[in-house]
């Protein structure tokens, strides 16, 4: 008995593609019901997420039989399920899922790939960490309905093993890779705790508000908001627990206010040097991080040389999202090698089990 | 001259963490630092107990003592996890002091009893050095301050990839350090003014008392201009940089013509 996989994901198939074979939660137990009934697996794991569809099966059958069978399946189960057939689908028309979008994977490359998933390798953002939930919980569902066995049992644990060791000894899950959340981190290099600083949004936009919410859930303690039409920014504030302040009256908010997010859609500049030098000096030249961005910018980038002002517009930002990218990306090589020896390591270890169960 | 060497190994190391970007903290230059304050402590100890007192009777045993202090200080504000690349920070300061106190006319043979001796002498001058060792650390954690600043300024992807602290707690820091060193510098020099003199040397026109009396009112400036006028943090740590340099420069100096110290 060998583990395969089957399955679609974002690196092999469109969205309009995977959304026809993905199982609703509710759907899984009944699935892996009819494919151990079936006789193609005698333990199964199926894991449906917006970027991957895909079965792990422990199959007595050969690997090339077991691909054919689980691929009717598939088809069968999408049928069956009442999803919009591929060909009136547009964006997958004439297209087979027979084809390069469905990929299958015998051992011991399947088990590389299952670690591959759970550490984050195999995500549309390296290294992200809501896969190992997802993983967890497909696996959760499948070991309470009781359609693991030894085989599945032994490799999601050391998935699971896997995943948490790259954690912890790689880079791979290190950094902000979205612009929000570098702005966060910026700001925690800048303040010793962001509990003693508020923030000012100015401009009532959807990035502003996403970067103050972020902000604010590590710990920032209290948002104002400013915008040119004061009923956008009193909903701004209402929503984000804050105050509203009239357009006017911002430049008075320096005075208490530590960081600075700004995106209207001024056509100049809204703060410059000469503006800012005595805010500043009204500050006690306490740092400031101000946030820009608002395209065409908002804030004179000449205001970085003042002391104590950090000025980051939206291209800073995501070249800061753009090299933690980049760093997990060359840590991409360790956690192969991890991957690699740990697979190893289970597969004999499936190799001593097997023949002791045979002596 | 083992500990020296240990802290030249540190001082390599950190330049190899600043190429790294100070991204991992594997305690390798804790460690280090660490090594050489043990070796450090042996060659003060030995020395002391063959006086029986502290030993600071020349511009050697006053430099090695100096930078026991700053090492002493070094270890432990690296006992925090965010403070732990201080010691490497501080070791090429430790590494070029220790290369230089280790010339031989600074260590002149002496008589059975050293000159310098008595506890009241002992008391000022350990927490002289004890302050000079606050303004040293104070110094590197300004140092680690201005790199971290340029890096932001910059927008250099090293300033949110190292585990440095936040600008604002190495600037907390620094000042705490500068004022923790004036205030033992102001026992020191209250302890000193008690302490008998020779016969015709005068305690305000010695030029060691002179230049002691300059660097109480620069950190003094330092620390008022800092806490209560708004000086920009930036400033503040150059200030701090700056005496501390004057301060290593010119100590040896005032030391050699003080009649008061070569009673």
């Amino acid at each position: 008995m060998s583990v395969v996989v089957i399955g679609l994901s974002h690196r092999t198939s469109p969205v309009e593609l995977r959304e026809r074979f993905a199982f609703a939660e509710e759907t899984i137990p009944s699935a892996l019901k009819s494919l151990r009934d079936s006789g193609i697996a005698d333990e199964a794991v199926i894991i449906s997420t917006c970027n991957r569809v895909e079965i792990y099966a422990a199959t007595p059958l050969t690997p090339d039989a077991a691909f054919g069978e689980l691929k009717k399946f598939l088809v069968q189960w999408a049928e069956t399920t009442g999803k919009p057939s591929l060909d009136n689908n547009p964006g997958s028309r004439g297209r087979s899922p027979h084809q390069e979008e469905m990929y299958s994977i015998a051992e011991p490359q399947s088990l590389n790939h299952l670690f591959r998933v759970a550490s984050g390798l195999d995500s549309m953002v390296i290294g992200e960490t809501e896969i190992f939930g997802q993983l967890k919980q497909a696996y959760d569902l499948a070991f309470r309905h009781k359609h693991t066995g030894a085989r599945l049992n032994k490799a999601f644990q050391r998935a699971f093993n896997v995943a948490k060791h790259i954690r912890t000894e790689t880079n791979i899950q290190r950094g902000s890779v979205s612009v929000m959340s570098a702005a966060v981190e910026l700001a925690e290099k800048i303040f010793n705790s962001l509990a003693e600083h508020e923030v000012l949004v100015i401009g009532a936009g959807e990035t502003s508000g996403k970067t103050a919410r972020a902000l604010l859930s590590r710990g920032a303690r209290n948002v104002v908001v400013t915008n040119r039409s004061p009923e956008r920014a009193t909903a701004l504030a209402a929503e984000l627990g804050g105050r509203a302040v009239p357009f006017e009256q911002w430049p008075d908010e320096f005075e208490k206010i530590d960081i600075a997010i700004s995106s209207t859609a001024a056509p100049q500049h809204i703060l410059d040097r000469a503006k800012l030098a005595p805010l500043m000096k009204r500050r006690k030249n306490r740092p400031l991080l101000l946030i820009d961005i608002a395209v065409p910018r908002d804030i004179d980038p000449a205001v970085n040389t003042l002391d104590n002002v950090y000025l980051y517009n939206v291209d800073d930002l995501q070249g800061i999202a753009d090299d933690y990218l980049k760093l997990r990306q060359e840590e991409v090589a360790r956690c192969e090698k991890i991957i690699a020896e740990k697979v190893a390591a289970l597969l004999e270890a499936n190799r001593y089990s097997a023949t002791d169960s045979h002596r | 001259m083992l500990a020296v060497a240990v802290y030249g190994l540190n001082a390599a190391y950190s330049v190899f963490l600043w190429r790294k970007g100070f991204r991992r903290d594997d305690h390798v230059a804790y460690f280090l630092l660490l090594a050489g304050f043990a070796l450090h402590s042996v060659a003060l100890a030995k020395r002391g107990f063959s006086f029986h007192a502290c030993p600071v009777n020349n511009l050697y045993e006053a430099t090695t003592f100096l930078l026991w202090a700053l090492v002493v200080a070094g270890l432990a504000v690296g006992l925090l996890p965010r403070l732990r690349f201080l010691g490497a920070f501080a070791s090429p300061v430790l590494f070029a002091v220790g290369v230089f106190a280790l010339m031989p006319s600074l260590d002149p043979p002496h008589g059975a009893r050293p000159e310098f001796s008595g506890g009241l002498r002992s008391l000022h001058a350990a927490t002289i050095l004890l302050a000079y060792g606050a303004f040293g650390l104070g110094a590197v954690a300004a140092g680690m301050f201005l790199m971290q600043q340029h890096d932001l300024k910059a927008h250099k992807i090293r300033a949110v990839l190292s585990l440095l602290p936040s600008i604002q707690r190495l600037e907390l820091v620094t000042a705490r350090l500068v004022f923790a060193g004036f205030v033992l510098l102001t026992v020191g020099l209250a302890v000193g003014h008690e302490l008998p003199r020779p016969e015709g040397a005068s305690f305000f026109s010695d030029p060691k008392v002179l230049w002691s009396a300059f660097l109480w009112l620069a950190y003094l400036e330092l620390l008022v201009a800092h806490r209560f006028f708004g000086r920009s943090s930036r400033r503040f740590a150059i200030g701090v940089i700056g005496v501390f340099v004057f301060l290593l420069l010119t100590f040896w100096i005032t030391n050699l013509y003080s009649a008061l110290h070569h009673s």
